[in-house]
């Protein structure tokens, strides 16, 4: 999660947020540059003192002026198309959760051994144990195998939703009718929140996502356990 | 083409015809166009006091008087002839303005900077009259007492240990590093 009056992205918890992450600190980079040189030309042109400021013609900045642009813009889309394939790699999960949004919760389903579903509703402020987090923690969370190669299937059953947990770097809109898959491997165990990023109606802003990386005993005990409750 | 510099006691003006207008019983012509402008015209040579274009397209005098013409007659000749004051008056027949009367600072950012601070001041005010009658109570998880708890709590779920929240922390001896 974020810590109050946080700016900058949450710390990686997986290895595509990290490749993020790193492209993130250079395009960033860039655009400081840019921005850096560009006021430094605005304060130059605003103090001069020379009278003879409209010259016409010049073919050499010209060409400088076009080329380097083009040559920055070739820096960027490089690293940025190297993780958008990176992402979309064939990948084999060890395990499939479908995430299906509704208004104003998520569902979870854990379909590939045994029949596992449950609701996970946000925890409402007046029933917060004291030290949790306000309008983040939910009542079940979405416990998964560290280390291991997740795939979830985004849906939704009723209006637009989307499955979003930023430190593991994923982002998918749930559509009605429809399945959109996105994978993930937890690097390390924690506890990681999101909230939902979709416009859903009244209580859009709370219902969150709360994704549990555990090591594969401990997931093993945690969905034994659900099924019994169930 | 002048340069309009907006002080306070121009705005004033600008809006007193206006406030007239609310008042009188006759209705002031409220179009600022009510009969024919003066249009200047753009194809015959122009005289401007820029700063970048230091030989304007015509002199300032069109018309000289007797003196003026005299004047010029004389600068005909060798200029050593010439007084310091003839110097002057010949160039300000060619120009209206000097340079160092152009670049005269007008004291136009002292109405924009007050300005800026006054409303900014007023709005501080709105802001604070809106904190004290119209917001709700904070939430407890906005007290002290809970955001330690939460900042406990943070540091025992390993919350961003990388190089964020709990990264800062030195777990061997219990204290911010």
């Amino acid at each position: 999660m974020a810590h109050p009056t946080q700016l900058g992205f949450q710390d990686a918890a997986s290895p595509v947020m990290e490749e993020l992450l790193h492209f993130h600190d250079h395009a960033l980079m860039i655009v400081l540059l840019i921005s850096t040189l560009v006021l430094y030309i605005i304060t130059a042109m605003v103090s001069t003192k020379l009278t003879n400021k409209y010259i016409l013609d010049s073919q050499e900045i010209e060409i400088v002026w076009t080329i380097l642009p083009a040559v920055i813009l070739v820096l960027i889309a490089l690293p940025s198309l190297r993780i958008l394939y990176l992402m979309d790699e064939i990948n084999d999960p060890h395990l499939t959760i479908k995430a299906m949004g509704h208004q104003w919760y998520w569902s979870y389903e854990y379909t590939d051994y045994e029949n596992l579903g449950f609701d996970s509703y946000m925890v409402p402020t007046q029933d917060l144990a004291p030290g949790q987090f306000r309008l983040l923690e939910t009542d079940h969370r979405m416990v998964v195998p560290m280390e291991s190669p997740v795939r979830v299937l985004v849906s939704a059953e009723d209006v637009l939703h989307s499955w979003a947990v930023p430190s593991l770097g994923v982002k998918m809109d749930a559509v009605p009718g429809r399945l959109n898959q996105a994978a993930f491997i937890a690097s390390r165990p924690g506890v990681f929140y999101g909230q939902c990023s979709e416009i859903c109606g009244a209580n859009h802003s709370f219902m969150p996502i709360v994704v549990e990386a555990v090591p594969l005993e401990h997931f093993e005990n945690w969905s034994s356990l659900m099924l019994e409750d169930a | 083409m002048e340069m309009l510099h907006l002080t306070a006691g121009r705005v004033a003006g600008l809006l007193s015809r206006r406030g007239v207008a609310v008042f009188s019983t006759s209705g002031v012509k409220m179009a600022s166009h009510g009969g024919v402008t003066e249009q200047t015209d753009m194809s015959v040579p122009l005289y401007c006091d820029r700063l970048d274009t230091p030989l304007p397209d015509r002199p300032y005098k069109d018309t000289l008087s007797a003196a003026d013409k005299s004047l010029k007659q004389k600068e005909k000749g060798p200029w050593n002839s010439l007084s310091k004051e003839e110097k002057l008056a010949l160039y300000r027949i060619m120009f209206n303005e000097t340079y160092a009367e152009m670049k005269k600072p007008t004291g136009e950012w002292k109405t924009v900077l007050g300005g800026i601070f006054f409303f900014i001041g007023f709005t501080g005010l709105v802001v604070l009259w809106q904190r004290y009658y119209v917001y709700p109570p904070h939430p407890r998880t906005l007290d002290d007492e809970w955001q330690a708890m939460q900042v406990k709590r943070m540091l025992d779920m390993r919350v961003n240990p990388v190089e964020g929240f709990s990264a800062k922390w030195d777990y061997e001896k219990g204290q911010w590093k």
